[in-house]
């Protein structure tokens, strides 16, 4: 008789905590489902406060949680449109400030000199000539490279997006005979045409 | 072939960043001015170069500008054509000369006039030193105003339309002479 009573007790209790852990799993799976609502809102309606990074691994930890509530997984849908806009966003800046680098890149090489290096150090030398008639020298050796006395020179004095400003057009000719007289070569190549001959036909300039 | 803009430069609002290299360019045709000014002055100089430097030295200037010259023994100011005015620079009886322009400045900003250009005045001091062979000295220092026209206009160079600004001095009036 005692053996039946303590047996029944013992089946009791059993079936009592099974039910309390099941209760217990219950309310956190009710915990898991309410936080992970408030981390999805908090991702989808997010105002800069976190990084990138940092939703996106929340989400994916909320996803590995395999959560079988609706709203949720409509939460997820909404958060994983929201970051990947965000991702897009940043990538295309990225891709954005990659092409300015490259641009500035090529600019500074035609500013330094690059592949006008020669071009550039025959206007220096110009310029630097210590008398009349070593810049008449340096004049008469950089002229080799043009095609003439009156290839256009262009000078660049502003660029505003598609809009380009430059100083009255001169003629080589007249471009260095003006860096003799100034004893200045305020200005750098920045783009030259050659003729079928490797002779310079147009040359543009813009300030140092 | 340069033609002059006019209506096709419809935009009035010019950027801060176009507006400050089209007030740099002008300055620095001032700049310019100042140093073909005392290369032509210079005795040093061979006639030729001189000469040479004249012609260019015109290219900066509006037709028909004049130039303002004094000195310390006349009240008066007497104004020439830039080419006369230069002639007689490098035909003045020193055995030496010098000049040099310091302090140049705008006083008056370039501002659009009704038929699209834009008019400013920079001021520029100019100290002028000559020396006779026989070592006498005459210096002073002049204050003057030179009225820029700045214009926007357009040409075609290898088939390509191009936007440029063409600087043009105007007169340059003598506002003060001081000895030096």
């Amino acid at each position: 008789m005692m053996l039946i009573v303590s047996l029944g007790a013992s089946f009791t209790s059993c079936k009592s905590s099974k039910k309390a852990a099941k209760k217990k799993a219950a309310m956190e799976l009710a915990e898991k489902t309410a936080k992970a609502k408030t981390d999805l809102l908090a991702i989808i309606n997010d105002d800069g406060r976190m990084t990138l990074e940092e939703k996106e691994f929340k989400l994916a930890t909320i996803k590995r949680m395999n959560l079988e509530d609706q709203e949720v997984k409509d939460l997820i849908v909404q958060a994983e449109e929201v970051l990947a806009r965000e991702r897009a966003a940043v990538e295309r800046k990225k891709e954005e400030e990659r092409m300015q680098r490259e641009k500035e890149a090529r600019e500074r090489e035609l500013r330094e000199g690059g592949q006008f290096r020669a071009i550039n150090q025959s206007l220096d030398a110009v310029a630097s000539a210590s008398d009349v008639a070593s810049a008449n020298a340096r004049i008469r050796e950089a002229m080799a490279a043009f095609a003439g006395d009156d290839v256009p020179v262009l000078i660049l004095i502003s660029s505003d997006g598609d809009i380009k400003d430059y100083d009255r057009p001169t003629t080589i000719r007249k471009y260095l005979e003006f860096i003799k007289d100034q004893k200045k070569s305020p200005n750098k190549v920045l783009n030259a045409v050659l003729d079928n001959n490797g002779k310079i036909k147009e040359l543009e300039l813009i300030k140092k | 072939m340069i033609f002059s803009a006019g209506n096709t430069w419809a935009q009035d609002d010019i950027s801060p960043s176009r507006k400050q290299a089209i007030d740099s360019l002008a300055l620095e045709k001032v700049r310019d001015l100042s140093k073909y000014i005392s290369i032509v002055g210079n005795k040093d100089t061979p006639w030729s170069e001189a000469n040479r430097v004249i012609e260019r030295t015109l290219e900066l200037f509006a037709d028909g500008a004049l130039m303002g010259v004094s000195s310390l023994s006349k009240e008066e100011v007497n104004y020439y054509g830039v080419r006369e005015y230069l002639e007689r620079l490098m035909a003045l009886n020193y055995d030496k000369v010098n000049i040099s322009w310091y302090n140049i400045q705008y006083i008056s900003d370039l501002e659009r006039q009704p038929d699209g250009r834009y008019v400013g005045v920079i001021t520029i001091y100019q100290r002028f030193e000559g020396t006779t062979e026989e070592g006498l000295r005459y210096v002073d220092v002049t204050k003057k105003d030179v009225t820029v026209y700045v214009e926007r206009k357009t040409t075609q160079i290898s088939g390509r339309i191009i936007g440029f600004w063409d600087v043009l001095l105007g007169d340059i009036r003598v506002s003060e002479t001081k000895p030096g």
